[in-house]
């Protein structure tokens, strides 16, 4: 019985589109009860997340069940016949696509761990609902040995693909974990924010929100669960922080270089970074030659983000190579090798030859 | 066929470093934990090499500079495997790998041009063999800690650049050079302690110049280590000392 795979994601489907298809989590175990009375589906995996809706099945008519498939997304949710274009995948390049989902090579952000675990708790929902079987349990736990080979023999997840991501590693480089780090916000845009929040998700500590609307910044301060400084105080909590994001909008720099240098006397050796997001900027450029302090502002960001968007980009194909290699040697053999009825060696049976020649990306 | 076990060990401790060097240019991380199964080989050579020229000499294999040289780099290699892993530095050992290559390349071309050969037997004295073992040991450590600064070097580069390489991802972070350099001096500083009081219940009364160098590269890491304390020296200069006293320790090897 071969597997099929019937979906829409971030690179088909708009958000108008995918906000459309996608299943309320309450309701997931309904619809996959559902999927299965389809005439001739027998397992199904419903995956549906903010950048992808996909459903994994078995069937023993693979054409007509993802005909179904496609008429009952259309009858349930609010789309109409020709306003979706699904891909459709059948046996081995179902699989593939299953493995890249979960090494995230079809990720917006590549290699991004998060998939990963939603892809598990897709498969987790399917099984207690009780519309899993033998193959669609084989077929999903390879998927999860193949996300992590991927993960940890190729370099998909090296380097930052954002500039949030990329003050994080950078940060990380500096202080090891973040575990303690103290940071100031300076200028409570919505750039610091988001750079605040990645820094606090992992692991930083005891945010200290300055802007010069007070309002403002208590607003930020209550979200991030941080204190809030008038404007004419910040300088006062040099001392307290081992990082600074600075985004006000100020014409001329508000972090000088004499300020961080009075600050390093006293700071017995502990490194100081600071991320410089303004435009115009706000830390003057002599501060980076101050020892043991590093400054980066937007657009050495933005490039840190760009080339290991274009370093990941590289990695696509060794991670394919990856994923064919494991579907030569273990997939399609273990998948194929499995009891007839439940996709074993009947005529629908994954051929191995068939699975050796080049797979399509989906 | 001691000859043999240090040309292996030095064979291993190149590989290891090429392979690392290869493996982390390359698009693919695969074959970067093998510089630790390389490093236990390098080390299993080293000690069979150490183990023959004791046996030879009926002491502990220090007598001539290669065998100093080759029991450095012995003590390198065993700090980097018991310490590495526990100061989350990996790639300590790829940076130490060129260091323990060169020594023992040293070590090598000395023997072939001039193996001085057994020594005479001398009266087993346990104080003599804590002594140099010790001392040797915190030479190990200091070793390490240079590696260390030189790593810490390398990544603030890196950060102050604001271009980093595809190297600047594998590497440790520098707080963590930083703890390790730190925690290395100390760790070699008591060593050595040992080592120089040990020296004083020995049969033989060492030389006056044997004892000043001694004392001299432990008053050296010593001070370092006190001024750190008191004064909480900045990473730049702590690693630059720490690269400085070794090459001090290093030549002080020499006039032993």
């Amino acid at each position: 019985m071969p597997i099929f795979c019937l979906g829409v994601n971030h690179k088909t489907a708009p958000v108008e589109i995918r906000e459309r298809l996608a299943f309320a989590e309450k309701a997931v175990p309904q619809h996959l009860g559902e999927i299965c009375g389809l005439d001739g589906i027998s397992e199904a995996v419903v995956l549906s997340t903010c950048n992808r809706v996909e459903i994994y099945g078995g069937s023993e008519n693979p054409a007509a069940a993802l005909d179904k498939l496609v008429d009952y997304l259309i009858s349930h949710f609010a789309v109409e016949p020709g306003e979706v274009e699904f891909y459709r995948h059948e046996a081995d390049a179902a699989a593939h696509h299953l493995f890249e989902v979960a090494s995230g090579l079809d990720s917006m952000v590549l290699g991004e761990t998060e998939i990963f675990g939603q892809v598990k708790k897709a498969y987790a929902t399917a099984q207690s609902t009780g519309t899993t079987a033998r193959r669609m349990n084989k077929l999903f736990q390879q998927s999860f040995t193949v996300g992590k080979l991927v993960r940890t023999s190729t370099r998909i997840q090296q380097g930052s693909t954002s500039i949030g991501s990329a003050a994080v590693d950078l940060a990380e480089k500096i202080f090891g974990q973040l575990d303690g780090c103290r940071v100031m916000i300076i200028g409570a845009g919505e750039m610091s924010r988001t750079t605040a929040q990645s820094l606090l998700s992992r692991g930083a500590k005891s945010i200290i929100v300055s802007n010069r609307s007070f309002d403002k910044a208590e607003e930020l301060a209550a979200e991030l669960n941080g204190r809030a400084v008038r404007f004419d105080d910040w300088e006062n909590c040099l001392d307290e922080v081992d990082i600074i994001i600075s985004s006000t909008s100020a014409p001329h720099a508000v972090v000088r270089h004499e300020m961080i240098h009075r600050v390093m006397s006293g700071r017995r050796g502990h490194s100081l970074f600071l991320i410089d997001i303004a435009v115009p900027r706000d830390i003057e450029d002599e501060v980076n030659q101050i020892d043991n302090v590093y400054l980066y502002n937007i657009d050495q960001l933005q490039q840190i983000a760009s080339e290991g968007k274009a370093r990941r980009e590289k990695q696509i194909a060794i991670c394919r190579e990856v994923i064919d290699e494991f579907l030569r040697e273990k997939g399609i053999e273990a998948l194929a090798g499995l009891p007839e009825g439940r996709g074993g060696s009947g005529p629908d049976r994954i051929q191995p030859e068939t699975a050796a020649r080049p797979l399509t990306n989906p | 066929m001691d000859d043999l076990y240090l040309i292996l060990a030095t064979l291993a401790f190149l590989g290891g470093f090429i392979l690392a060097a290869v493996s982390l240019r390359s698009e693919s991380p695969g074959k970067q934990g093998l510089n630790i199964p390389i490093a236990i080989v390098g080390l299993i050579f080293q000690s069979l090499f150490l183990q023959l020229r004791g046996e030879m000499h009926g002491r502990c294999p220090i007598t001539n500079g290669a065998e100093v040289l080759v029991f450095v780099s012995w003590s390198i290699v065993i700090m980097y495997l018991a310490l590495g892993k526990a100061f989350r530095l990996s790639l300590l050992g790829v940076f130490s790998m060129p260091m323990v290559f060169v020594f023992q390349l040293f070590a090598i071309i000395y023997l072939l041009a001039a193996d001085p050969g057994p020594r005479p037997p001398a009266a087993l004295d346990p104080w003599l063999e804590l002594h140099a073992a010790m001392s040797l040991l915190a030479y190990g450590a200091f070793g390490l800690a240079g590696v260390a600064g030189v790593m810490y070097f390398f990544q603030d580069r890196q950060l102050k650049s604001h271009h980093p390489g595809r190297l600047f991802y594998s590497m440790p972070p520098i707080r963590y050079l930083v703890d390790a350099l730190v925690r290395l001096l100390v760790i070699g500083t008591v060593l050595l302690s040992v080592g120089i009081v040990a020296a004083f219940f020995m049969k033989i009364t060492p030389d006056r110049s044997h004892l000043l160098i001694s004392g001299a590269v432990w008053l050296v890491y010593l001070t370092l280590i006190a001024v750190h304390q008191v004064k909480r020296l900045p990473p730049k200069p702590l690693s630059f000392s720490a690269i400085v006293a070794f090459a001090f320790a290093l030549l002080t090897l020499s006039a032993l």
